[in-house]
């Protein structure tokens, strides 16, 4: 069984990568403005589908229609973000993580009217299906997520440490009313949090398609495991993000092979159970503090 | 399916829809076949298809009229639940002047329904094809469809007799559907001598198959057998049995031919086996049935549409053979059917009320599906 | 006994404490719907879609405890249920145990699991909490479909009886429909009872505010523990009755959807009320019915009306309709006055708080490094410093909100430097807060109510009396007027008074006051001196944080003060307001708060 290693430990972190890549988007709403998406995977869907429209019924070529998916994502952060967390914005978290799950039966079930339960096909990003590697098979499009996932993390990493509008961002997330009273627009800052967000779920969304297919549920179980992911690494840390779906990813492939396939999704969920009871505050901690 | 898709209301009822057949005037009242097809929730397409075999034939059937009388179709939406079912059935079973009932193509639904089928004692065609359905004592169950231990028989014995492989890797998903296919298809080659060298489940909508391509690999199978209930799957299976140089032959369960599994998986699914319950090519009966189809609705007829086809058939058959409406005649008669030729095959009911004991073997040639034979089971 | 004169006093200021209320009313409704339930059909649609509604409102009655009472969302009231249907569904048919024995285990095995939940909930909440009620759920239908040989996987569980009582003939229809509408309504009354009792106050209050909760002494961990095994339980219950009603149970009727559905017929009918749950339940199964016209998209138009509740139904439609009916009415009739009114004040010698070489420290930052201070009895204690001198540190040290990290804390002579904050308020020490902590879904009186029903109290189980001393409280604060308005509509000030009542109503030996005069405005801070001044001269011993020097000098006895986490001066006002150490560190603060 040892010679499988490297085979599991290249799917693991491509599946890995993918949940990085989607609690990345979980993980800024999070900070910035307090909220727990659970419609998140239905981002990574939408972004699907605006592929299936835009590539598939428009015809419009493969790498003009990514860009505009995702700036259409982008949009509809700001749209999402005015239905479900602008008008409950001062009531708590609860409120607003029911009006996110509203969301999601909503968006998933108008896709589903209009689409039906079948499957669509996205071609990948490459002709080529991957490449062979002293015995182990890596897939072009995962190769491409791995790939993708770490350019965002940096391409983040610079707008938040390098730019103006990064540092706006983090002081937003930091303190909202410290932000404000600097002269931060706090309410542009969140929205753009959202927009963002959108669009890194619609990025996370085209990528998969390949591999997944597009379908209504496509999402669903991804974003469940990608807020499993945050949790493992640290509510709201951005590297506990990426890290905590790096191993989440691995864990349940291993588990998958060595131990069960019918309960790798129990796999993973103990997991996180685990990490909750355990060490609530994950591998990299989150600052929960609160002023009596 | 998707966490957050909720299943539609159990309560819901769909439209109780009458189709009367127009364009016969018999004067006396219709003969009235209670249904219960999805109109909501996942399966709806599938009902609709269900709905249009039904139809065709009750076209056909009202052409003649059943004892002089029209039949006519109640349907009752099941929401592809099986809390629904059993409300669609209990708005059916209230109505008593309705003959007998068409049931669902999902075994579940099936077990969900068949304690008030039981009470209210009038015979329901079913399209579940899980084989305890009419092994548990109730005698109003009639299946218009192959069940899985045939499918599992017909698995082994092409792949033994035929293909003369006898290291088998079963793949399967742990729901009920994929489970006990699996279970049969472990039972008819223990019958032939043959332990399975791998019993793989899986669980619905899982990300990634590297764990079970990988278990198939190690496990030195020479031949692949497979249960998959969703397309997805299959087709993210069949890319990864390429990818990590699986080359054995594959002989698979219906989902391995339909349309959807064929253009998710693409070449992936070239040169595999598949059982069909339905082929176009198997008999003149199932030929005549698609080009009526095809004639009558544009779109390729499928199983969806082909058991109902046959179910409202052979209730027309058996009521005029019978020549009453009341249950227990109607059951003799369908027990004493033989050798009735429908779109899904030759019908003979046993006891149990298994009408079907033979699968189609059919072959991806590169996309196209071709049909190599029919296997029959004799017991 | 003159309580029971003093409880006639106050009967009809206390409908709340009457254990039985609603009795006679839900007998009432029993008997109507037995001989309602004999005209019922024996089978069919009406029949099942009855069944449905009965059995999922008693789950949904589950939510309204945890999620509506105690705050504490829960994704996993499905998984609840089905452990109550499977418990039924495997007990009888396939371990031929009698019905209500598999019912017991049902929701036992529901129960234990929900009070595994309430653990988890110890240091977790908000977006923890749900994700580890979702993988809960995740997990339970993972089991359930996977767990072939004993749950029969995915097939499920056929053939479930009804239960066999002779002379009932349960296993009927319409009794068997009596059997799950009188289970509800018992449970309905439960929930509706629960609501104003102590235990459903007390969640309530760890609702509104956790903290404010623990050092009212309510212990928020069992609350939370308790909440979770109810809404187990009933979630179970319900289950159970499930499995029987429709003799056949799959997996996929408990999975992750389907909690949301239940969480959805809570909310839309009213969280806050299992009058609401019940409605809401009804709603929902007979929505789908009116909704037919809108096909395919029924369930988008169930998630947009998720949305739309909560943002403008946030108390679902009873809580709406409820809102609406609200009246405030005061509450007449004379109560006896707070006991501490009929002693008179003198400072004694003796030490009733004691905290010796209290320290504190944040990773490097030494919040508190050391520091001494004892309040007399009867004495009012002044603690002052700069912003950022440790000040309020010190009280949530002294009240259990943090553990110290070197020092201890004596109340009348016993140690309670490790004893959690709601112990140190049953043994007799009480707090206001800095930034006001109020339990803003309750009323006025109801607040106080907690503080009155104070573990240690004398009264706090006796519910008459805690009405009548939580009304004491009120008159004291002049606040009776207003006794029957949500707290939060009150202005901040008055708030501040309800604070104030609801730790005098709890009968405290040591009141710790968190900057009382903050936020408040030139008149209020008269009136709260007053107030002061008169506690003062009943004996109640204070230790009081402020920065107003005028208040301060006005009440104060004793003076501490504190820079940078030291004691730098203790002693009489006189003698501490002119030492050199606390001028110098009051140099460059602004001139209201500086020393004279």
């Amino acid at each position: 069984m040892l010679e499988l290693v490297p085979q599991l430990l290249f799917t693991g972190l491509g599946i890995g990568a993918i949940y990085a890549l989607v609690a990345l988007g979980f993980v800024l709403l999070i900070r910035a403005a307090n909220v727990v998406n659970f419609a998140q995977g239905e981002f990574s869907m939408l972004g699907a589908y605006l592929m299936v429209i835009l590539s598939g019924a428009l015809g419009l070529p493969y790498l003009l229609s990514v860009p505009l998916a995702i700036a259409a994502m982008a949009a509809f952060g700001v749209l999402f973000a005015g239905a479900t967390y602008w008008p409950l914005r001062h009531r708590g978290q609860l409120p607003v993580i029911i009006s996110t799950i509203g969301a999601s039966i909503f968006l998933s079930n108008i896709v589903l009217a209009t689409y039906g339960p079948s499957p669509e096909v996205l071609p990948a990003l490459f002709d080529s299906p991957g490449l062979e590697l002293g015995g182990v098979f890596m897939d072009s499009q995962y190769i491409a997520i791995i790939v993708i996932t770490a350019l965002l993390v940096l391409l983040q990493f610079l707008i938040f440490e390098r730019t103006l509008l990064g540092k706006k961002l983090q002081a937003t997330s930091q303190d909202k009313e410290m932000a404000s009273l600097l002269g931060i627009p706090v309410a542009v800052m969140v929205l753009i949090t959202f927009s963002y967000s959108a669009a890194l779920g619609g990025i996370a969304g085209v990528l998969v398609a390949p591999i997944l297919f597009v379908s209504v549920g496509m999402g669903a179980l991804i974003s469940l495991k990608a807020f499993a992911a945050n949790i493992i690494g640290g509510f709201g840390n951005i590297p506990g993000a990426i890290l905590g779906g790096l191993a989440l990813g691995v864990v349940e492939t291993f588990g998958a092979a060595f131990i069960s396939v019918p309960y790798k999704d129990a796999i993973a969920f103990a997991l996180l159970l685990l990490f909750l009871l355990v060490r609530p505050q994950g591998l990299f901690g989150e600052k929960i503090s609160e002023k009596a | 399916m998707n966490a957050f898709v909720i299943s539609r209301r159990r309560l819901a009822l769909g439209s109780t829809a009458l189709l009367a057949a127009p364009h016969i005037a018999l004067a006396a009242d219709p003969i009235r076949i209670g249904c219960v097809f999805p109109s909501t929730g996942p399966a709806a397409e599938a009902g609709s298809f269900q709905l249009n075999g039904a139809r065709l034939a009750l076209a056909q059937v009202n052409e003649k009229g059943v004892l002089g009388r029209p039949m006519e179709l109640v349907v009752e939406d099941d929401q592809t639940t099986n809390p629904g079912a059993v409300l669609a059935f209990s708005r059916l079973s209230a109505q008593r002047d309705i003959a007998a009932f068409i049931g669902s193509i999902r075994s579940t639904q099936v077990d969900a329904m068949a304690p008030d089928v039981l009470k209210i004692g009038k015979p329901m065609m079913i399209g579940g094809t899980s084989p305890t359905l009419t092994r548990m004592g109730n005698p109003w169950l009639f299946r218009c469809r192959p069940n899985d231990s045939y499918s599992g028989k017909v698995i082994a014995e092409y792949g033994v007799t035929d293909l003369k492989k006898q290291k088998w890797a079963v793949v399967y998903s742990t729901d009920a559907f994929g489970s006990n296919g699996a279970k049969a298809l472990e039972e008819a080659l223990k019958a032939k001598g043959i332990t399975p060298v791998l019993m793989q489940g899986y669980t619905n909508q899982a990300s990634d198959y590297t764990a079970v391509v990988l278990a198939v690999r190690q496990s030195g199978a020479d031949i692949l057998g497979s249960y998959f209930t969703f397309e997805n799957d299959l087709g993210i299976f069949a890319r990864q049995v390429r990818q990590l140089g699986v080359r054995i032959p594959w002989v698979g369960s219906p989902s391995i031919t339909n349309t959807t599994a064929l253009s998710l998986a693409g070449p992936a699914l070239h040169g595999t086996y598949g059982v069909a319950d339905f082929a176009v090519d198997a008999t003149p009966a199932s030929k005549d049935f698609a080009q009526r189809y095809e004639a009558a609705h544009r779109k390729a007829a499928d199983n969806q549409s082909s058991w109902t086809f046959d179910a409202v058939n052979l209730l027309a058959l058996a009521i005029n053979t019978a020549g009453s409406t009341e249950p227990d005649k109607i059951r003799t008669a369908l027990l004493g059917i033989r050798g009735y030729a429908g779109a899904e095959g030759e019908y003979n009911f046993d006891a149990n009320g298994d009408g079907l004991r033979g699968y189609n073997i059919v072959r991806n040639d590169a996309g196209k599906i071709v049909f190599i034979r029919r296997i029959d089971i004799q017991e | 006994m003159s309580t029971t004169a003093q409880a006639s006093a106050v009967a009809p200021a206390a409908p709340a404490a009457d254990t039985w209320r609603g009795l006679p009313g839900l007998a009432l409704a029993v008997a109507a719907v037995v001989a309602a339930s004999t005209f019922a059909p024996t089978s069919g649609y009406i029949l099942n879609i009855v069944m449905q509604a009965a059995t999922y409102a008693i789950g949904v009655a589950g939510l309204v405890v945890v999620l509506g009472y105690c705050g504490q969302i829960s994704l996993a009231q499905a998984a609840f249920f089905g452990l109550g249907a499977y418990g039924v569904g495997l007990g009888t048919a396939d371990f031929h145990l009698p019905f209500f024995v598999s019912l017991l285990l049902g929701i036992a095995v529901a129960t234990s699991f929900g009070v595994a939940l309430g653990l988890a909930s110890l240091r977790l909440g908000g977006h923890y909490l749900a994700m580890v009620t979702i993988s809960f759920q995740q997990i339970v239908t993972l089991v359930l479909t996977n767990w072939i040989s004993l749950t029969h996987g995915p097939d499920g569980v056929k053939s479930i009886p009804r239960p066999s009582l002779p002379g009932l003939e349960l296993d009927r229809g319409d009794r068997y429909l009596a059997l799950c509408l009188v289970t509800l309504m018992a449970v309905t009354w439960y929930a509706w009872r629960l609501k104003t009792s102590r235990l459903g106050r007390a969640m309530q209050a760890v609702r509104d505010n956790e903290i404010a909760a623990s050092t009212c002494g309510i212990d928020v961990f069992r609350t939370k523990v308790l909440a979770f095994a109810i809404s187990a339980l009933l979630g179970g219950l319900g289950g159970g009755l499930f499995a029987g009603a429709f003799s056949y149970i799959s997996p996929d009727q408990f999975a992750f959807g389907e909690s949301i559905v239940l969480l959805t017929m809570a909310l839309l009918g009213g969280v806050q009320s299992p009058f609401g749950a019940l409605l809401g339940t009804t709603l929902l199964v007979l929505l789908p019915e009116w909704l037919r016209f809108l096909r395919n998209i029924y369930l988008a138009v169930y998630g947009a009306a998720v949305i739309l509740i909560m943002v403008f139904l946030p108390d679902g439609l009873w809580g709406f309709v409820a809102n609406r009916l609200r009246r405030a009415t005061p509450i007449e009739g004379a109560v006896p006055p707070l006991p501490l009114l009929s002693q008179t004040g003198a400072t004694s010698s003796e030490a009733a708080l004691v905290i010796t070489g209290l320290a504190k420290h944040f990773g490097g930052l030494k919040a508190l490094d050391g520091v001494d201070l004892t309040v007399r009895r009867g004495a009012v204690h002044a603690l002052i410093g700069p912003n950022g001198s440790g000040k309020t540190t010190f009280i949530n040290v002294a009240t259990g909100l943090y553990r110290p990290t070197a020092g201890t804390i004596q109340l009348a002579g016993q140690d309670l430097t490790a004893a959690p904050a709601h112990e140190r308020t049953r043994r007799g020490l009480a707090r206001t807060f800095q930034n006001i902590r109020v339990f803003r879904g309750m009323t006025v009186l109801e607040n106080v109510m907690i503080g009155a029903e104070r573990p240690g109290n004398d009264i706090a189980e006796q519910p008459v009396l805690v009405v009548s001393r939580a009304l004491a409280a009120l008159d004291f604060v002049g606040l009776r007027a207003d006794a029957n308005r949500l707290v939060g509509t009150l202005s901040y000030g008055h708030q501040r008074y309800v604070e104030i009542a609801r730790a005098l109503a709890g009968n405290p030996h040591v009141l710790l006051l968190d900057e009382p005069a903050a936020g408040l405005n030139m008149t209020e801070k008269h009136e709260l001196g007053l107030l002061l001044r008169r506690l003062k001269g009943h004996g109640l011993t204070i230790l009081i944080v402020d920065h107003d020097m005028n208040l301060v000098e006005q009440v104060a006895d004793h003076i501490t003060v504190l820079n940078f986490g030291r004691r730098i001066a203790d002693g009489t006002p006189r003698e501490v307001l002119t030492n050199p150490d606390v001028i110098a560190a009051y140099l460059g603060e602004p001139r209201e708060n500086a020393v004279a």
